[in-house]
């Protein structure tokens, strides 16, 4: 049965990724991706982790792809279509994912993972104090240079977006034409 | 755990509280006293620099996630010095241009973040902090670049930057989790008693590399080099040329010499055609460029892949030469850099031919500018000679000569390139050479630093031996 979901949910997450990227039209990109991102978290139920799931769907296909969809609504050409790309562009692009996907299967058939033990339990109480455990085993560190990490590209956006009073610009592109 | 503990991350904890320091700074200071900012974020950051080459201490926190010992801490020091020098020199622009628009702080801010994603990389204890760490070192600096965002230049910088670092760190993400797959750790120490040397960690590891290399800008991963640094502010260039890069060299100097042993036949011989190759073609495209800031982004092209020479043992040697040719990298680069931003902030001009006569306007600048060409090409008695002369020296005692004598006939198209300038700056006469500049202050002691260093390492020989005792223990 576990096997049967798992063939689904890849089949499902290959064709809706494939279907995301080659889409000319941007919020249907948005809308498979949202497919891919759902499927994922399928996977994480699959496999028992369910606080992982729930915070996939949340945060990723929840929030972001809701973020994504906004600013798509917020470009002024919605229904923008991306111009059909060069067949040779095609065939050299499509030849080497194909030569890439040949040669990573070849190199997982070998089976070389380990196997690594996973948690018992994985209910809230266990992420929690791991989350938070300054210890071994515990991600406490990355959890706070994480916090760093947004506060300096949550600076970096307003820098960008701030309104400037003065313009002192000498870039020839902009004088041009 | 004991707080006395903490003291460990020293560094980290430093330089988070000056982070904090201004930023409240910015929050309280009323408009027309921003520009205070200025001299209170160089205080602040000299102050750290200064202690932060104190007391060098060796140890683990976090269950091995951070670790620091002598080497690090000197990888440490070494970046805080590039970070005064590049704020020091980017003092007059921010009064200049970034004050009136009141973004003066958070252009430290960011540099800084940057910089504490640089530590906690050089720190980390395992691939999930080496991979935060990068991520913290790298999307600040795309902000920094799209900082003059009116200017298109610098906007497309910004994109150019942002676009291509977000592809590198999905590439070092695959690494990782391949690395993972095949030991099930992520434990650096672990890592290295696990892997069995197959084909799955050579790929993971080839991903993970290309990620970094893109930071370092050897050959394949160059292609954003010269136009982030012509777009971007030279500030933000000289950063990326220097610290940016100098980060990139350390993390893999740790990861290849001190955890993956069983790739070392791998790695050698990757990094070997990456080393001829970056130098090649760094050097060569370099020789066409007429803007002086793409020129110099080629240059630094061709300097990594001399960095790369190192990497052909991983004794002593092999990471002592590294780090000494970093240190002077950074003194003759950021002099260069400085020169060229003094002459742009006050003139727009960043043409070779623009230049010419600058002798005889600006001796002082073309006589910084000449130090530091000259000691990027590594003629003697300047530092660069002896970071380029110990990196050949690693060469040859692991007896590579083919690639000793590719990287000796490049040294000699770099000088060609590195002499034009000079001929501009000294032989060329022109009608109307550029008026006379007047650096600012804290540029002017930006450049003595750079010209101090590049002087002082050339005829201090302690410093090399000091590092070489460093490097005894990764």
């Amino acid at each position: 049965m576990e096997k049967i979901i798992f063939y689904i949910l890849s089949a499902v997450i290959l064709s809706l990724s494939l279907m995301s990227v080659l889409s000319r039209k941007l919020l249907r990109s948005a809308v498979y991706l949202f497919g891919v991102l759902t499927a994922i978290a399928g996977f994480y139920f699959l496999i028992g982790y369910h606080f992982l799931g729930a915070v996939q769907l949340t945060v990723y296909a929840g929030g972001i792809v809701v973020l994504i969809i906004f600013s798509i609504l917020l470009t002024h050409d919605i229904d923008h279509q991306m111009p059909t790309p060069d067949w040779s562009r095609v065939a050299v692009a499509g030849a080497l994912c194909v030569a890439g996907a040949v040669m990573f299967v070849q190199l997982l058939q070998g089976s070389l993972f380990s196997r690594v033990e996973a948690p018992e339990q994985s209910d809230l109480n266990t992420v929690g104090n791991t989350l938070l455990n300054p210890g071994g085993g515990g991600y406490l560190l990355p959890f706070e240079v994480v916090s760093i990490l947004l506060l300096a590209v949550m600076i970096g956006a307003i820098v960008i977006a701030k309104q400037r009073h003065s313009v002192d610009d000498s870039s020839p592109e902009k004088q041009a034409p | 755990m004991n707080w006395d503990d903490l003291l460990l991350m020293r560094h980290e904890l430093q330089l988070l509280a000056v982070i904090l320091i201004v930023t409240c700074a910015e929050i309280y200071l009323s408009g027309r006293d921003k520009s205070r900012i200025i001299p209170l974020s160089l205080a602040l950051f000299g102050i750290h620099m200064a202690a932060g080459w104190l007391w060098p201490v060796e140890g683990e926190l976090f269950g091995g996630m951070y670790r620091t010992n002598g080497l690090i801490h000197l990888m440490k020091s070494i970046l805080d010095v590039g970070v005064f020098i590049v704020i020091l020199q980017a003092g007059g622009w921010a009064r200049k241009q970034l004050a009136p628009e009141n973004r003066v702080s958070e252009f430290f801010l960011l540099i800084w973040s940057s910089l504490l994603g640089m530590y906690y990389m050089v720190s980390a204890g395992d691939l999930l902090m080496v991979f935060l760490g990068l991520e913290l070192s790298t999307l600040p600096v795309a902000a920094l670049a799209a900082y003059e965002v009116l200017k298109m230049r610098s906007a497309e910088a910004g994109i150019k930057f942002i676009l291509t670092a977000g592809l590198a760190s999905a590439v070092t993400l695959m690494g990782i989790s391949l690395l993972y797959g095949s030991t099930g750790t992520f434990v650096l120490a672990d890592l290295g008693k696990q892997m069995q040397g197959n084909s799955l960690e050579a790929l993971g590891f080839i991903f993970f590399f290309a990620g970094v290399a893109f930071k370092i800008s050897l050959v394949p991963f160059h292609f954003w080099t010269p136009d982030v640094y012509e777009g971007a502010p030279v500030s933000v260039a000289a950063y990326l040329s220097v610290i940016s890069k100098g980060a990139a060299v350390f993390i893999l100097m740790i990861l290849l010499m001190g955890f993956a042993p069983l790739l070392t036949d791998l790695w050698v011989n990757v990094l070997y055609l990456l080393a001829i190759l970056t130098m090649t073609i760094g050097n060569l495209f370099a020789l066409r460029q007429r803007n002086l800031k793409r020129l110099l982004a080629y240059s630094a092209v061709a300097q990594a892949g001399f960095i790369m020479l190192g990497f052909m043992s991983s004794q002593q040697d092999g990471k002592a030469s590294i780090i000494y040719f970093m240190l002077v990298y950074l003194f003759s680069n950021l002099a260069a850099f400085g020169v060229v931003q003094t002459i742009e902030m006050h003139t727009g001009k960043e043409d070779i031919g623009d230049y010419e006569g600058l002798y005889r306007t600006n001796p002082r600048l073309s006589l910084v500018m000449l130090l530091a060409l000259f000691s990027l090409a590594g003629i003697p008695p300047l530092a660069g000679f002896f970071g380029k002369f110990f990196l050949f020296m690693t060469v040859a005692s692991a007896g590579y000569y083919l690639l000793l004598t590719i990287a000796v006939i490049n040294t000699v198209i770099s000088l060609y390139y590195y002499l034009l300038i000079v001929r501009a700056m000294f032989l060329r006469k022109s009608d109307n050479p550029l008026p006379l500049v007047t650096s600012d202050g804290w540029m002017r002691a930006g450049l003595v630093i750079c010209v101090a260093g590049i002087v002082a390492l050339g005829v201090a020989s302690g410093v090399y031996d000091a590092i070489y005792a460093l490097c005894a223990h990764l």
